[in-house]
């Protein structure tokens, strides 16, 4: 018998909503989460309203553990600060971060490696004239260097699955160790800074995650309606699929009620 | 002794920034940037300017798209959710009009940090194994900026270095102070002498106004000093630092101003969608910068309906009544 906690059938809701769900069932209770504008917001604000209603997120611009009326559109947002626990700003906010405080950082990119190194910066060409210049770094390495798990969300197409980004904005699992440039693990980049990394990828065709000795990223569950071979046809290296545990868990009616009516019933992210 | 009075016009403020000059602000993307300001000098023509900016938004993309600027040393630039990137930034990397020197958001912040407490660098961990370290991708000094005839960049984009103090492994980054001739910060609230007051996030204001050498205030409002000293804990600035001060309600606009008014995300959007091409900017600044000859007449022409729609509920701080969504 259905229920409110039953899983909507395919059909029934967004690929947007599905994303939302998985980022927040990435989320335990009581931890403090770093979160950039978008899907993240949505994924942390539901997740606080099932799972883990003690988790805390920094947004950074500069406020702590807000508890917004409304979503917010920009982490710069009035918004992101109703409710807040403090509010101040840069400084203070990537202090704590570097200070060790944070569990889990939700982040976007365009390009993404096998060893999750991630590109925001620019694409094609050469670095000093390039096909597409995008926005800069912002926070992302930061935040994906200093927190202890980062979780990814990105749009699944086979350019932006590449053998090697065009530009590492944000480290993975086998980084360049500057100023030589030779290619080591984060572990030994990092030294005594090392806390973690990337642990999940989620995309609008799956969920991928990393495997702990090789840091190569693997596939782990495969979005309903979504083949496993229709993932590896957008992406562009040899993916390893032998571990994929079936489908992504769609989300719950309870699920879908609070995104659309409680926490984005502007349809600021989600649409109409 | 008397005190000198910091009251101005924009004109007169934008007078006191000259050509190559280095050039901060306050705010964060899309919020409290000095767009006032902004319009001001592009209609005055700067030229040459250097961006330096812990992030970068729609003021620096005006500023950009007018060739106002050479040099943008940032870790982001875009509109967020109403324009995905900085379209004119772009543009004049790829016709080699503008140079970009990407560093990182903490690199950013750091940078201010020393340069607002006067000393050469700062350390950091943040963006280790990140291309942004990549010693071959040193913009300035590819292009011969650094060999220390400008005294306010520095002789290299970053230093590495071992834990001295606690033995700790792995490398430390140094990162060289941010030097602006300038900041122009747009506040909530001012002084008649320029103590500054910031309502809601401070963004990286303090670091922004006390690494440079001079400080243009706009606010919605200036106050009289003996009021805004009552609760001198909510006050940001104190009056000595700042040596503009000029009052300009709706003086962000079209960026967001917490307890004031909110991003106007259509106007945004609008221009980012204009703007892709030089000829849509030059279209879109002579309609928006050139043919007005003021701000206040750039407000008329946005019009009152719109802006009373994006005034913030004295509750919330955000307005309740702009359409957001789909």
């Amino acid at each position: 018998m259905r229920n409110n906690h039953s899983p909507a059938q395919p059909g029934e809701y967004k690929l947007i909503e599905l994303l939302a769900v998985a980022g927040a069932r990435e989320i335990q209770d009581g931890e403090v989460v770093f979160a950039g504008t978008g899907l993240p917001m949505l994924a942390v604000t539901l997740a606080q309203k099932t799972g883990a209603p003690r988790a805390s997120i920094i947004y950074e611009a500069g406020s702590m553990d807000g508890r917004p009326a409304h979503l917010p559109s920009s982490v710069g947002d009035a918004r992101c600060e109703y409710r807040a626990s403090v509010s101040s700003g840069l400084f203070d906010v990537f202090g704590q971060l570097q200070r060790g405080v944070v569990d889990l950082a939700f982040l976007g990119g365009a390009e993404i490696d096998r060893y999750g190194n991630v590109n925001t910066t620019a694409i094609g060409g050469d670095y000093y004239h390039p096909a597409v210049r995008l926005t800069g770094s912002g926070g992302n390495p930061d935040i994906n260097s200093l927190a202890r798990r980062t979780v990814f969300i990105m749009v699944q197409e086979k350019r932006r699955f590449k053998e090697q980004v065009d530009y590492v904005t944000s480290p993975g699992w086998r980084v360049k160790k500057w100023p030589g440039g030779e290619w080591v693990t984060r572990r030994e980049a990092f030294g005594s800074a090392f806390r973690g990394g990337p642990v999940a990828v989620i995309t609008s065709m799956a969920v991928f995650r990393f495997d702990e000795e090789t840091g190569e990223m693997y596939l782990d569950t495969v979005h309903p309606g979504v083949t496993v071979e229709d993932v590896e046809n957008n992406v562009g290296f040899d993916l390893d699929v032998s571990r994929c545990r079936g489908e992504t868990p769609p989300p719950t009616y309870h699920e879908l009620y609070l995104l659309r009516n409680v926490i984005d019933p502007e349809g600021l992210f989600l649409g109409r | 002794m008397a005190k000198k009075d910091k009251r101005m016009s924009i004109q007169e403020a934008v007078q006191l920034i000259n050509d190559g000059d280095m050039i901060t602000f306050s705010g964060f993307t899309i919020w409290r940037r000095p767009m006032a300001i902004v319009y001001e000098m592009v209609r005055q023509r700067k030229k040459n300017l250097h961006l330096i900016e812990v992030n970068s938004g729609t003021h620096g993309e005006v500023l950009i798209g007018a060739g106002c600027v050479k040099v943008l040393e940032t870790c982001w630039i875009g509109h967020e959710l109403y324009g995905k990137v900085g379209a004119n930034a772009a543009r004049k990397l790829k016709s080699g009009e503008l140079l970009i020197e990407d560093y990182s958001h903490v690199h950013m912040i750091m940078r201010f940090a020393a340069g607002a407490m006067g000393v050469p660098y700062l350390p950091t961990r943040a963006s280790l194994g990140t291309d942004i370290l990549n010693p071959q991708y040193d913009v300035l000094g590819k292009y011969g900026l650094r060999d220390g005839s400008n005294p306010r960049i520095p002789r290299r984009k970053f230093e590495f270095l071992a834990d001295p103090f606690f033995g700790e492994q792995g490398d430390i980054i140094h990162v060289p102070a941010a030097r602006p001739n300038v900041c122009i910060a747009h506040v909530q609230q001012v002084g008649d002498e320029g103590t500054v007051r910031v309502f809601g996030q401070r963004y990286s204001d303090a670091e922004a106004i006390k690494a440079a050498d001079k400080v243009i205030v706009v606010a919605e409002e200036i106050v009289p000093e003996e009021v805004i000293r009552q609760e001198p804990t909510a006050n940001l600035i104190p009056h000595y630092l700042v040596d503009a001060v000029i009052e300009q309600p709706w003086g962000a606009h079209p960026t967001g101003c917490f307890g004031y008014y909110e991003v106007d995300g259509q106007f945004i959007r609008d221009f980012y969608n204009k703007t892709r091409t030089q000829e849509g900017f030059d279209a879109w600044a002579e309609e928006w910068i050139l043919k007005v000859n003021s701000f206040d007449e750039y407000l008329y022409k946005i019009g009152f309906r719109r802006l009373d729609t994006l005034r913030a509920n004295s509750s919330y701080k955000y307005s309740t009544r702009v359409k957001r969504g789909a």
